[in-house]
C-alpha cells in the first residue's frame, strides 16, 4: 500500500506543478506585460455583495435561465464534490488521516456529495445534449473539443465516485486503509444505495481488483484534469471569481481615463496597452457566445463579435507572452504585434454601439467596451483614423460645439417664444434647475419638440429652470465613445467651467446620453451637481402631484410599448420611470421581445449615428421590426438618438401609418390636464 | 532634392495657408441685412486644410521640410498651431492684412518664398471667402515657377513633379521641373485629424511672425456688403406621396 501512496503522492506533486507552473507562466503575463493602470476602489461591502452574488450564488448566469441552472448547479456540485476529493487524497497519502472527524457534520457534507454528484452527472448530460443535439447557436464552432474533453473528466468523476461507492456498500473496501467514506451510514447516501441495488452484489477477489481500478481511474480522472485547467478555457475556474472579485464596483464601469500629460502611447495598439485586469478579463472567458448572441451589430449580421474580440486578445497575450519571458523585456517593440489589423478588424471595432450588452449579460464581469474604446482610442489619438462622418464629427465639435455644422448662436432659438431664461442671453442667474437640453433637441427640427415638451412640463409644474443656450456645448459624448478623449476631455473642461460658472446645483436632461457624460462623467472630473434624466424627474413630478395626466380620447384604441436607451437603462439602471409613467395612462402595454437589461440598441451609440451601416439589416429596422411584431401602435422613448434612428427605421420600414414614435416627454405634455 | 536641416535629404515644400471666418457663423443683421463678420471665430481655410495635408504627405513620401505661411493679422497666428498639427514643420504669419487684394497677397507672399528657396509650393486653388481663385497663377508668375493646377495626384521624381488633373472628361497627366506652384482641391485628398502627440507638441511650438507695414492699395471700393434677399415659399409637404407629385409640379411649373 505504501506503494500506491508513493504513486498518488507523485501523481498529485506532478499535476501540481504543472497546474502551478501553466498558472505562473500565466499570471506572469497579467502583472509583466500591461502598462495601463487600473483603477480599483476599496469599497469592501460593495466588492462582497458582488462577490457573493456573482460567485456563490451565480448571479449574472440566469440572466439566461437554462444554461444559467446547469451551470450553477455545476459549480455548487464541484465546491461540494470538494469535500470528496480532499478526502480521498489526504487517505490516499496517510490512510489514518482524518480530514474531517467523524459524526453528524461529516455525514451532512456526505450526504450533500451523494446527491450533487447525481446532479453534476445528470448536467453533464443536460450540457452534452445542449451541445450536440438541440445545439445551441452560441455554442457552435467553438472548441468542442475542449468541451467534450471536460464533460467527460468530469462525467468520469461521478460515475467513479458512484462506482467505488457500490464496492463500498458491498463491503469490498470494508478492510482496504485509506477507504475513505466507511464511518458514513448507507442511509446518508441514499443515491449510491439506489445505484447498488442496480448490480449484482460485489464479492471475490475480483472485486478488490475492481475497487483499485476505480480508484485509479478516478485519481487519474483528477490529476489530468488538474493538468488541464489552467491550459483550456477552464482557466476561468481560476481566473473568473478573482475577475469578479476584483472587478470595478460599478457596472457598466466608466472608461478608463487617459493621463494626456504624461502617457505617449494612447489606447490599445498591442497587449502592452490594457491593464492586469483586462488580462484577468481574458483569462475569465469560456466563449460561453452570451454577449456576441446578445450583441446588435452581430445580430443583425456585422461581423463584430465581443466573444472573439476577448478570445483573440488572450490568443495573442498566450502567444507573445512566453516569448517576452524568454527573450526579455526589452525586446517589447520587436515581440508585439499590433493587434488591430491582423487580429482585430477596424471594421469590428467601428460597429461598437457600446450598448453595453455585451457587458451586461458576461457572467464573469468582462468589459468588452472599455477594450473596444480604448483600440478605437489608438486609431484616432495615435493615427488619426476613424470614420468619415466621425472625422466630420469631431471638426463640428471642435468649432460649432455640436457634432452637427450649426451655428452655435443659435443653439437656443428653439426656446425663444417660450418665455424660458435663456442664460446665454438674460444672464439672470436665478434659477433651481438647469435644463440641459442637447445637440439633437437643440438643433433637430423633430426633436425639438422633445425640448418643448419638456419645457411645457416643467412650466407647467411651476419650476424655476433656465437653459443655457449658446453656452451650452456637447457634453463630448460622441467623442468620447469614439476614442476621442482629448476633444472629449476639451469639451467636458469648457462645459464644467460653464456650469460652475451659473453656480448649477441641479441639472435635469432629455438625452440619456447627456446625462451620462453629465452625471458619471463629469462628475469623476469634479463637476459636483444632482443629474436627473427627464423619465425620472417627470415621474416624480407626477408622484408627487405637481402635474397629472390623463388618458385622451385616443388612448384607448393605442397599444404602448416602450424602447429602453441604453445609455438610460444599462449605463444608468433606469428602466421603471417611463413605465410607470405610461402605465398611469394606459393598460395596454405590452414589452418587446428583447427589453429592459436585454434591450436592444437603437444602432446609434457609440458614435454611430454619424457612421454609415452598410452591411447586414440596420440594427433600427430589427428594433422597428419588434415593435410591429407586437402591433404596438405607439412606441415611447427617452432618448433623442433613439428617436432620430426609428423614426427613421419606421418610415423607411413603411410603418409610418400605423406606428406612432414619441418621447415620454411629449407622451406627458400633450396628455396633461389642469 | 536639396540638403535641408544640415544634411538631411529632402524637398523644400512651402504650404500657403489662408485664415478665414467661419462662414457658418456669419450672420445678416436681421432688418437691414447688414453682413457681420467682426465677433465671427476664425479657422483655416478647408482648401488650405487640404494644401497642407498634401505638402505634409509630400513630406511624409520623399522626404523634407514644410514652412507653412499665413498672410493674416494677430487674430490668425493661433491658428497656425492647427497647420504644426497636421505636420508642418516651420510656420510664419506675416500680420497686417486687411482686406481682400489678391495682388497685394501674392507679392507679400512672393517676397518671402523667393529668398528661401522653394522646390514646391502648395495652395488651395481658391478661397472659401473670395473665390478669386487667383493667387497660384500671380504667385508662379512672381516667383518664376511652374503651375500646376487643381491637382487630384502628386509624385515627384528627382527634380521633377508627376500630377494628375481632373479635367472636365479627362484625366490629365502633368509633368514639370521644380519648382512648382501646385494647387490643391477638395478632391486632393482627405484632411487628417491630427494625432494627439502632435498636437500638444504643436502648442509648444513657436510661431514666427512679422508685420506687412506696407501700403494696401484698394482697386475696388466695397460699397455695401448685404446679405442677398431670398423669398422662400415655406411650402411644406407632410405626407410623401403627395409631397413627391407636389414637388415635381412646382419644379415643372415654376423653377425652369
Amino acid at each position: 500500500m505504501q506503494l500506491f501512496s508513493a504513486l498518488l503522492i507523485a501523481g498529485l506533486a506532478i499535476s501540481a506543478a504543472s497546474f502551478i507552473y501553466t498558472l505562473y507562466s500565466i499570471f506572469w503575463n497579467a502583472v509583466k506585460i500591461p502598462e495601463k493602470p487600473y483603477r480599483i476602489k476599496a469599497s469592501i461591502g460593495r466588492r462582497a455583495y458582488i462577490t457573493i452574488r456573482n460567485v456563490l450564488l451565480q448571479g449574472k448566469l440566469f440572466k439566461e435561465r437554462s444554461g444559467g441552472i446547469m451551470h450553477a448547479l455545476m459549480f455548487w456540485g464541484f465546491i461540494a464534490f470538494g469535500a470528496y476529493s480532499a478526502t480521498f487524497f489526504a487517505r490516499g497519502i496517510d490512510p489514518s488521516f482524518q480530514l474531517i472527524p467523524p459524526g453528524e457534520i461529516k455525514n451532512v457534507i456526505f450526504l450533500t456529495v451523494d446527491v450533487f454528484a447525481l446532479v453534476v452527472l445528470i448536467d453533464v448530460f443536460y450540457a452534452f445534449l445542449r451541445r450536440w443535439v438541440i445545439k445551441i447557436p452560441r455554442y457552435q464552432g467553438y472548441n468542442g473539443f475542449e468541451a467534450a474533453f471536460i464533460l467527460f473528466l468530469i462525467a468520469t468523476l461521478m460515475i467513479t465516485y458512484y462506482a467505488l461507492g457500490i464496492l463500498r456498500i458491498d463491503g469490498v473496501s470494508r478492510n482496504i486503509p485509506g477507504a475513505i467514506m466507511e464511518s458514513i451510514p448507507s442511509s446518508y447516501t441514499p443515491v449510491t444505495v439506489f445505484f447498488a441495488g442496480l448490480f449484482p452484489k460485489a464479492t471475490g477477489p475480483l472485486s478488490v481488483d475492481l475497487y483499485w481500478t476505480l480508484y485509479t481511474i478516478h485519481a487519474l480522472d483528477f490529476l489530468i484534469f488538474l493538468v488541464y485547467i489552467p491550459r483550456s478555457k477552464h482557466l476561468h475556474l481560476v481566473a473568473a471569481p478573482l475577475n469578479v472579485i476584483l472587478s470595478k464596483d460599478r457596472q457598466p464601469a466608466q472608461l478608463s481615463t487617459i493621463d494626456f500629460d504624461h502617457e505617449t502611447r494612447f489606447g490599445a495598439t498591442d497587449i502592452r496597452d490594457f491593464s492586469w485586469k483586462d488580462y484577468l478579463d481574458f483569462y475569465s472567458c469560456t466563449e460561453c457566445g452570451r454577449c456576441t448572441f446578445n450583441c446588435p451589430a452581430y445580430l443583425t449580421g456585422k461581423t463584430l463579435s465581443p466573444r472573439d474580440i476577448i478570445w483573440d486578445l488572450r490568443e495573442v497575450v498566450l502567444a507573445e507572452g512566453p516569448e517576452l519571458r524568454s527573450k526579455g523585456m526589452d525586446h517589447k517593440d520587436q515581440i508585439l504585434k499590433p493587434v488591430i489589423g491582423d487580429t482585430i478588424s477596424e471594421t469590428d471595432l467601428w460597429s461598437c454601439t457600446t450598448c453595453m450588452a455585451c457587458v451586461e449579460q458576461c457572467p464573469v464581469m468582462i468589459d468588452h467596451v472599455d477594450k473596444i474604446v480604448n483600440m478605437r482610442r489608438s486609431l484616432v489619438l495615435n493615427q488619426g483614423k476613424a470614420p468619415k462622418g466621425t472625422l466630420e464629427t469631431y471638426n463640428n465639435m471642435e468649432m460649432y460645439g455640436s457634432p452637427w455644422v450649426a451655428d452655435p448662436s443659435t443653439r437656443g432659438d428653439w426656446a425663444k417664444d417660450l418665455g424660458v431664461n435663456i442664460l446665454s442671453e438674460s444672464g439672470n442667474d436665478d434659477f433651481e434647475i438647469l435644463y440641459w437640453v442637447g445637440c439633437v433637441s437643440s438643433y433637430d427640427r423633430r426633436n425639438q419638440e422633445i425640448a418643448k415638451s419638456v419645457v411645457k412640463i416643467l412650466q407647467k409644474a411651476g419650476i424655476k429652470f433656465a437653459i443655457l443656450g449658446s453656452e451650452e456645448k456637447c457634453t463630448g459624448d460622441p467623442a468620447k465613445r469614439t476614442g476621442n478623449e482629448y476633444l472629449a476631455e476639451n469639451l467636458a473642461r469648457v462645459n464644467i467651467d460653464t456650469l460652475n460658472k451659473h453656480k448649477v446645483h441641479r441639472v435635469i436632461t432629455g438625452c440619456p446620453h447627456c446625462f451620462n457624460s453629465l452625471k458619471n462623467d463629469y462628475s469623476e472630473m469634479g463637476f459636483k451637481a444632482e443629474v436627473i434624466h427627464h423619465t425620472e424627474f417627470i415621474n416624480q413630478l407626477i408622484s408627487s402631484g405637481k402635474i397629472s395626466i390623463a388618458a385622451t380620447q385616443n388612448d384607448k384604441e393605442e397599444k404602448f410599448t416602450y424602447h429602453d436607451s441604453c445609455y438610460l437603462g444599462r449605463y444608468n439602471k433606469i428602466y421603471e420611470p417611463p413605465r410607470e409613467i405610461i402605465g398611469h395612462v394606459s393598460d395596454n402595454y405590452e414589452e418587446m421581445s428583447m427589453n429592459k437589461s436585454k434591450g436592444l440598441c437603437c444602432g446609434a451609440g457609440g458614435g454611430r449615428l454619424w457612421m454609415d451601416e452598410t452591411v447586414g439589416t440596420k440594427i433600427s429596422h430589427k428594433r422597428i421590426g419588434m415593435a410591429s411584431d407586437i402591433n404596438a401602435s405607439t412606441v415611447v422613448t427617452a432618448c433623442p438618438y433613439c428617436m432620430i434612428m426609428l423614426d427613421d427605421a419606421r418610415r423607411v420600414t413603411g410603418l409610418e401609418d400605423k406606428m406612432k414614435l414619441s418621447d415620454i416627454s411629449e407622451f406627458v405634455a400633450s396628455r396633461l390636464t389642469d | 532634392m536639396q540638403y535641408i536641416d544640415g544634411g538631411s535629404v529632402g524637398y523644400n515644400i512651402a504650404v500657403l495657408i489662408k485664415v478665414i471666418p467661419d462662414l457658418e457663423q456669419i450672420k445678416a443683421a436681421s432688418g437691414t441685412g447688414q453682413i457681420q463678420i467682426e465677433k465671427v471665430p476664425l479657422r483655416l481655410d478647408i482648401l488650405s486644410e487640404h494644401a497642407i495635408e498634401a505638402a505634409v504627405q509630400l513630406k511624409e513620401k520623399y522626404g523634407g521640410k514644410v514652412t507653412g505661411f499665413i498672410f493674416g493679422n494677430n487674430e490668425s497666428i493661433p491658428l497656425m498651431k492647427k497647420a504644426y498639427a497636421m505636420g508642418v514643420d516651420e510656420g510664419l504669419v506675416i500680420t497686417g492684412y486687411k482686406e481682400n487684394n489678391p495682388t497685394l497677397t501674392a507679392s507679400v507672399i512672393s517676397e518671402k518664398l523667393k529668398s528661401l528657396q522653394f522646390d514646391i509650393i502648395v495652395l488651395g486653388n481658391q478661397s472659401a471667402d473670395t473665390y478669386t481663385g487667383l493667387l497660384p497663377g500671380m504667385i508662379a508668375s512672381k516667383i518664376n515657377a511652374r503651375l500646376i493646377g487643381n491637382v487630384l495626384s502628386i509624385e515627384i521624381e528627382g527634380k521633377e513633379v508627376k500630377a494628375r488633373k481632373s479635367l472636365e472628361k479627362k484625366i490629365e497627366v502633368v509633368k514639370a521641373q521644380m519648382p512648382v506652384v501646385i494647387s490643391v482641391t477638395q478632391e486632393t485628398n482627405q484632411p487628417r485629424l491630427p494625432p494627439v502627440m502632435q498636437i500638444m507638441a504643436a502648442g509648444r511650438k513657436t510661431i514666427q511672425s512679422e508685420e506687412y507695414k506696407g501700403q494696401t492699395p484698394s482697386y475696388t471700393l466695397t460699397k455695401s456688403r448685404v446679405a442677398p434677399k431670398s423669398e422662400r415659399k415655406k411650402q411644406i409637404f407632410e405626407k410623401p406621396e403627395d409631397g413627391i407629385q407636389a414637388v415635381v409640379r412646382v419644379i415643372k411649373e415654376e423653377a425652369r
